[in-house]
């Protein structure tokens, strides 16, 4: 009695194999609705555009000094403190933290727009 | 009693000033990391911002930068991470977060009037601030 009730349930609910293959094939992964990451990574110009913004509400730096190239300690005349407080500011901004290692080899905004664009994580 | 049965620890005397070195950033980094915290708990969000926060920090620790002594760059780690631990723990209370790291030492007070040219230092301190 149960195994043919299930035998019938099952063999109403088959779905084409077509469809199936369909869903795994585009749609599954274009949308991932509950990821909190992964799908919404930035935009190269939009990383630049909120780097050299960070670096110029800083307020010993002058922001028409300010290029997409500038190096902070050469250029920009900070010292290394500054410079700790810029990487922080970046962190701050986009929601990251960057381990010490890395922190310390950022030191102009060419590195770390680099750093941030490769960063999985950032938003 | 609890809290005073806390286990203090102290970290060993930094060898060289690199070592002093790398643990004053480190310690301004940790600082930095707190500020959102600090925000929250004291709830500062109409009176400062945390860059304003973040730049307050480096000026005090700019204000030492000129210690070479590793023993002593230890003991004002020492009082920082103290005072930082007080402020996460809120041990304080708005006034004092306001008082010391927003308006900061220049104090409330605007006296560049003339009025009080003939006042004495004591007097004008006094008027500045509580926090030295």
């Amino acid at each position: 009695m149960a195994s043919s009730l299930r035998a019938a349930i099952i063999s109403h609910f088959r779905v084409p194999a077509s469809q199936t293959l369909a869903l795994n094939g585009s749609k599954l992964w274009t949308v991932r609705s509950m990821s909190s990451h992964g799908d919404d990574h930035l935009d190269k110009n939009q990383v630049i555009d909120r780097v050299l913004e960070v670096v110029k509400c800083h307020p010993k730096i002058d922001p028409s000094k300010v290029t997409p190239e500038v190096h902070f300690q050469k250029d920009l005349g900070l010292d290394s403190l500054d410079t700790v407080e810029i990487v922080m500011a970046l962190e701050e901004e986009f929601k990251l933290e960057i381990p010490d290692k890395e922190a310390d080899k950022i030191d102009s905004c060419g590195l770390a727009i680099e750093y941030i664009y490769n960063h999985p994580m950032s938003s | 009693m609890a809290f005073t049965m806390r286990a203090v620890k102290v970290p060993p005397n930094s060898v060289s000033l690199e070592e002093a070195r790398t643990r004053t950033f480190e310690f301004f980094k940790s600082a930095c990391r707190s500020i959102p915290t600090v925000m929250e708990i004291y709830n500062l969000y109409d009176v400062v911002t945390p860059s304003q926060l973040r730049s307050n920090i480096a000026a005090q620790f700019r204000k030492n930068a000129h210690i070479t002594n590793t023993k002593v760059i230890d003991m004002l780690l020492f009082k920082g991470m103290e005072e930082l631990g007080d402020v996460v723990e809120h041990a304080k209370q708005r006034h004092h977060i306001i008082g010391q790291y927003v308006v900061g030492h220049h104090g409330l007070s605007q006296d560049s009037g003339t009025k009080d040219e003939g006042a004495s230092d004591f007097l004008k301190n006094f008027y500045k601030t509580n926090y030295f």
